[in-house]
């Protein structure tokens, strides 16, 4: 066939996409004002009009190995220009939804997430239930006595066994779509140096946000960003800290109000409630500037928010509930986590892998990052 | 006019930019009485002039006050009773020239001695009362001619409605549903074809012939005389105007073997489509299974300067409702359309939003440049796509979305075809025997063409234009033909949609019954509605050139055997076209003749010493040259006052004698300002200053022959809109003049 190919266009992907939240794509007329504002888009590879018109075709082939779905930053900068209201970056979000379903290990993992506009109450509820369920067999859900002590409701080896366990399974997962992913991009590219030193590279880049401070639109949505990385930094410190202060320092459940370590973990609630204030706020502006919201995208959020909220209140209930409240507030934190962890490489907190990869990526293929 | 009488206005800055006495001067010279207002057109300056009429103390008005083109109500007087001249003092001389200086005293004192010279030649209108017909002749029976004798039948005029075919309805009668017309624009609209065709038979004013032929149409607007053959037999009838309403046919899809058509089953165009939509079967011709992915062809043809060079507007839109069509009975159908640009005119950009967004359809841009056999499908080659190279997609089904060809047939060149066989009979000479018959072979498409069988010299049928569209002037004159009282409405008038063809044949109903009506009165059609003079043709000098018969924009003159000219005059529009065109200067008008003209140029007093005082002529075409000077005046835009304005009817109206009358008389150059010719001209009259660029491009030869500078004529084009360009071309003229020289035969 010389120079020609065959185009192998998806309907089925087109119509999904739609679906999805991407049913503005029909829209666009490629005059390609969206990649000339860009401002995170590479000079080499622009976005997002070609991904815009490839979705047009439906070419997932094309999209699911394209580096330049994940170095959208979702500014929506495109959105606010776009003549013809095609929605660039909502679209541009929804190929990344489906990027993620399609990458997933187990695939029925993906599809099950993918689908949260439905399958939501199972992703939360099931959680739920298995503590429900671990929690009576271990102690018939009996509330224990005041003051509140939540290691004599649920014992730490359980904590262990379940995440430990969610944590292992999940990292597994991780590194199967990761890899799969690693080596689709690769495909065709001309990858040099190292990719420890690029890793290094991107992971100080995410550190300080450096690509947030392009965004104009969604530019008030740095700060939560921000705020909510570091508060999971140090959420995730403080964890560790605890099992520290546990098994080596053997210090006293529950830690004193002014421990060091307590302190941690309380900056770290103080950043989730601020940062996850902010973006909830964001979210919620009429003008739509993180753009439109989808079952996808609020699951998530609903999800991390919960974990967030749950969590605060439950430390503050050790002071101020009724330990029966503060109970079920716990397990509604521990059934939160569980469901973020689990669905982690499946659902929007995926994107801390492949976005992270996509911009390795792009340091080991151009030279202007290095 | 023998009594007349001068009428100054020293208003509107007048007074203080001349002296009003040294007119009066002017005016005693000639032996004719002034008089002078502050304000001529004030209710008692007006009484004063109608005085002096009623009175019958003059029957010619001169007055010198503002543009003809203001208060034109005011200084309105019966042209049967009074000739009316007009001197811009105020625009021509205060608005534009530095007050009190002497060079503009004498260009105001020029100006009012070549208006007397003129109203001197002038004589009273005597419009010819014509027993005018009512009847409007609407021939073709689709919508936009159902629309026409709805309309012309509701304003009260009997219709004739003819129509080929053995049923009324045309192209619509095979279509489903309609683009959407009303708002909000989003869903096709059902065909009411059917109601139509109901109130359009059953009204008595309306009679509807079919399987109709027109033998001939002969005479003139008001007074047609129409011979048919029809399935209601042979009828002769008396008709005011027409309205040609012959749609439009699909193009051949089989001249576009690349796109496969012919020889895949499963090609189809949208017409077949639109057939297999009426009908409810939407299925693959080769067998006879429903589709599951169609793929529509955009610009099948169209804007392919091979085939239609033009976009017909309704393809995109048309392809748009059948997708939509196909998804309501099936909405697993995939629906591809490529497209090169998609044209959804006016509101139908909503639609459009709607249909792409429907589950299964999915528009993208490219060019189809091949389909091929795939094994069972069809595989479609798409160029220019933006995907980087050439894609190949598969499709069950294609569509090509072909384009319209006018139903129309091209007047002149049947009219070529019967002269070249005139020549074959005659047999004069082996060479142009060979000639003619070449001619004849080339032409040959154009043979058995015939639609209105008209009895015109310039052709039997309408002259067909741009693209074969018969549309004259789409700019300024909607529905107006070359031919006086023929309208053309619906897709023959200009690719469109349903609704378009609808508005188009109330539209030329209404220029139709207007037609009529403005015979009725004796009146001219636009741009000089309501002049009730017509011209007078002095046949005893003619010698029988043709020119006049050739180059009457309108066809309005037949020949008679010697080829003698035969004025038609209710086809006539006024343009002098054939007054600038004869050679013997015997065709003139009452208020506007060669000796007139020829007049005003004498009147003009031309200084023996040249120092610094050229005179210059400036013919000014009156639709768009003249006002937009005007404009620049009412600006306050100066230019210099050497040039002499003399308006004309249009470019085509000048007639050659007027160069050798000023230049003889010592004038140092003359200007043509006029309309823009060529292929989007915007001449009023269609060819005249297309023709003045031919005439006066072959003067030019002759100066330089009797030793004058070619460049002491110009002619230069102008739009309406250029007012800021207008005082500039003629500085710049007086420039050239003024390097140049003094004309040579100055003195003489």
């Amino acid at each position: 066939m010389g120079d020609k190919t065959e185009l192998i266009t998806s309907s089925e992907f087109q119509q999904e996409l739609r679906k999805r939240g991407g049913l503005s794509v029909s829209r666009c007329f490629q005059c390609a004002t969206c990649s000339s504002v860009c401002q995170l888009a590479p000079a080499e590879a622009p976005f997002p009009r070609r991904q815009m018109l490839w979705a047009q075709w439906g070419l997932t082939e094309r999209l699911m190995t394209d580096p330049g779905v994940w170095l959208c930053h979702q500014c929506n900068d495109c959105n606010t220009r776009c003549p013809r209201d095609a929605k660039p970056g909502d679209v541009m979000q929804t190929i990344r939804s489906l990027a993620i379903e399609r990458l997933a290990v187990p695939g029925f993992m993906g599809r099950l997430v993918g689908r949260a506009a439905t399958t939501w109450p199972l992703l939360i509820g099931i959680p739920f239930l298995f503590w429900i369920v671990a929690l009576y067999a271990v102690n018939g859900l009996e509330p224990p006595a005041s003051p509140l002590v939540y290691d004599h409701f649920v014992p730490h080896w359980l904590i262990y066994i379940v995440y430990f366990t969610t944590t292992g399974l999940v990292s597994l997962a991780t590194l199967a779509s990761g890899l799969r992913f690693w080596n689709m991009l690769g495909k065709g590219a001309q990858r040099s140096g190292s990719f420890i030193s690029s890793l290094i590279g991107v992971l100080i880049e995410i550190a300080v946000h450096k690509r947030f401070a392009k965004c104009e639109t969604n530019a008030s949505r740095r700060l939560g960003h921000f705020m909510l990385l570091w508060g999971f930094v140090g959420a995730a410190l403080a964890s560790g800290l605890i099992i520290v202060a546990l098994y080596i320092m053997h210090e006293e459940m529950p830690l004193a109000f002014l421990h060091p370590f307590k302190i941690v973990g309380n900056i770290a609630a103080v950043l989730l409630v601020a940062g996850g204030v902010a973006v909830l706020l964001n979210r919620l502006q009429p003008d739509q500037r993180a753009g439109a919201p989808t079952a996808y995208d609020n699951f998530f959020l609903s999800v991390v928010l919960l974990v967030i909220a749950s969590g605060v209140l439950t430390e503050l209930g050790r002071y101020f509930l009724d330990p029966l409240i503060a109970c079920w507030i716990y397990i509604i934190h521990l059934s939160a986590v569980l469901s973020l962890f689990a669905t982690f490489p499946y659902s929007k907190f995926a994107h801390m892998l492949y976005r992270t990869l996509a911009m390795v990526h792009e340091r080991m293929t151009t030279s202007q990052n290095k | 006019m023998d009594k007349i009488g001068i009428f100054l206005c020293s208003g509107c800055e007048i007074d203080s930019a001349i002296k009003l006495d040294g007119l009066q001067a002017v005016a005693n010279e000639n032996g004719i009485s002034t008089t002078i207002n502050p304000c001529l057109c004030s209710p008692e300056g007006v009484a004063a002039i109608r005085k002096a009429v009623d009175d019958g103390q003059i029957n010619g008005v001169l007055i010198g006050a503002c543009s003809p083109r203001a208060k034109s109500d005011e200084f309105r007087f019966d042209p049967t009773k009074v000739a009316v001249e007009r001197v811009s003092l105020r625009e021509h001389v205060a608005w534009s020239h530095e007050p009190g200086n002497e060079n503009t005293q004498a260009l105001a004192e020029d100006l009012l001695r070549m208006g007397i010279a003129k109203i001197q030649k002038m004589n009273l209108a005597k419009p010819a009362q014509e027993a005018i017909e009512d009847t409007v002749l609407v021939v073709g029976g689709g919508l936009a001619g159902l629309c026409a004798a709805e309309a012309a039948s509701g304003l009260g005029k009997p219709v004739v409605l003819v129509e080929a075919k053995e049923e009324l309805g045309g192209y619509l009668a095979g279509v489903t549903s309609l683009v959407p017309e009303i708002p909000p624009y989003e869903k096709p609209a059902s065909n009411h074809l059917s109601e139509l065709i109901a109130k359009v038979t059953e009204s008595s004013k309306v009679r509807v012939l079919t399987s109709c032929k027109i033998k001939q149409i002969s005479g003139q607007p008001g007074q047609f005389d129409v011979e048919v053959e029809s399935a209601q037999g042979a009828q002769k009838f008396k008709a005011g105007a027409i309205v040609q309403a012959t749609g439009a046919r699909p193009y051949d899809a089989h001249k576009l073997p690349h796109l496969g058509y012919g020889k895949f089953a499963d090609v189809i165009t949208s017409h077949q489509l639109e057939q297999m939509l009426k009908q409810g079967k939407l299925l693959r011709p080769s067998n006879k299974q429903a589709p599951k992915r169609v793929l529509f062809v955009q610009c099948a043809g169209s804007r392919d300067p091979d085939h239609l060079p033009y976009c017909s507007s309704e393809c995109c839109a048309t392809s748009l409702k059948q997708v939509s069509a196909i998804h309501k009975s099936n909405a697993d159908v995939e629906c591809l359309v490529v497209y090169r640009d998609l044209r959804a005119p006016g509101q139908l950009e909503r639609f459009y939003l709607g249909v792409q967004e429907e589950p299964g359809s999915l528009f993208v841009r490219g060019v189809v440049d091949k389909v091929e056999n795939g094994g069972g499908q069809l595989k479609v080659t798409v160029g220019d796509s933006m995907l980087g190279k050439d894609s190949v997609l598969t499709a069950d089904l294609v569509v090509l979305a072909v384009g319209m060809v006018p139903n129309s047939a091209d007047g002149e060149a049947l009219r070529k075809i019967a002269d070249a066989k005139v020549r074959v009979e005659k047999n004069e000479s082996e060479v142009q025997v060979a000639e003619a018959k070449k001619q004849i072979e080339e032409l040959k498409r154009h043979e058995g063409t015939e639609i209105l069988n008209l009895v015109y010299r310039q052709g039997p049928d309408l002259p067909a234009l741009r693209y074969d569209f018969p549309d004259s002037h789409y700019i300024c004159f909607p529905y107006e033909t070359r031919r006086t009282g023929i309208y053309s409405a619906g897709a023959v008038h200009a690719p469109m949609d349903a609704a378009q063809a609808a508005d188009d044949g109330w539209g030329a109903a209404m220029k139709a019954v207007q037609c009529i009506e403005a015979n009725k009165r004796s009146e001219a059609l636009h741009p000089r509605a309501g002049d009730v003079s017509v011209a007078d043709f002095f046949l005893q000098r003619c010698t029988q050139c043709k020119r006049c018969t050739e180059e009457c924009p309108f066809g309005s003159l037949n020949e008679d055997v010697k080829g003698t000219p035969q004025y038609n005059q209710l086809r006539c529009r006024r343009c002098g076209i054939c007054l600038g065109a004869c050679p013997e200067r015997i065709i003139s008008f009452p208020e506007f003749s060669v000796d007139a003209v020829s007049s005003m140029v004498k009147a003009i007093s031309v200084p023996e010493d040249y120092e610094e005082k050229p005179r210059i002529i400036a013919f000014m075409c009156e639709n768009d040259a003249y006002p937009a000077l005007d404009e620049a005046a009412a600006k306050r835009i100066q230019w210099n006052p050497w040039v002499r304005i003399i308006p004309v009817r249009c470019l085509g109206a000048v007639n050659i004698i007027w160069v050798a009358d000023s230049l003889s008389r010592g004038i140092d150059g003359l200007i043509l300002l006029g309309c823009k010719s060529g292929d989007d001209y915007q001449c009023h009259y269609m060819r005249g200053s297309e023709l003045a660029q031919t005439r006066f491009g072959n003067i030019q030869e002759t100066l330089n022959r009797l030793a004058l500078e070619p460049e002491r004529i110009r002619i230069v084009e102008l739009a309406r809109n250029e007012f800021e360009r207008a005082p500039q071309i003629l500085d710049e003229f007086s420039q050239t003049l003024q390097d140049l020289g003094a004309n040579p035969l100055k003195g003489f």
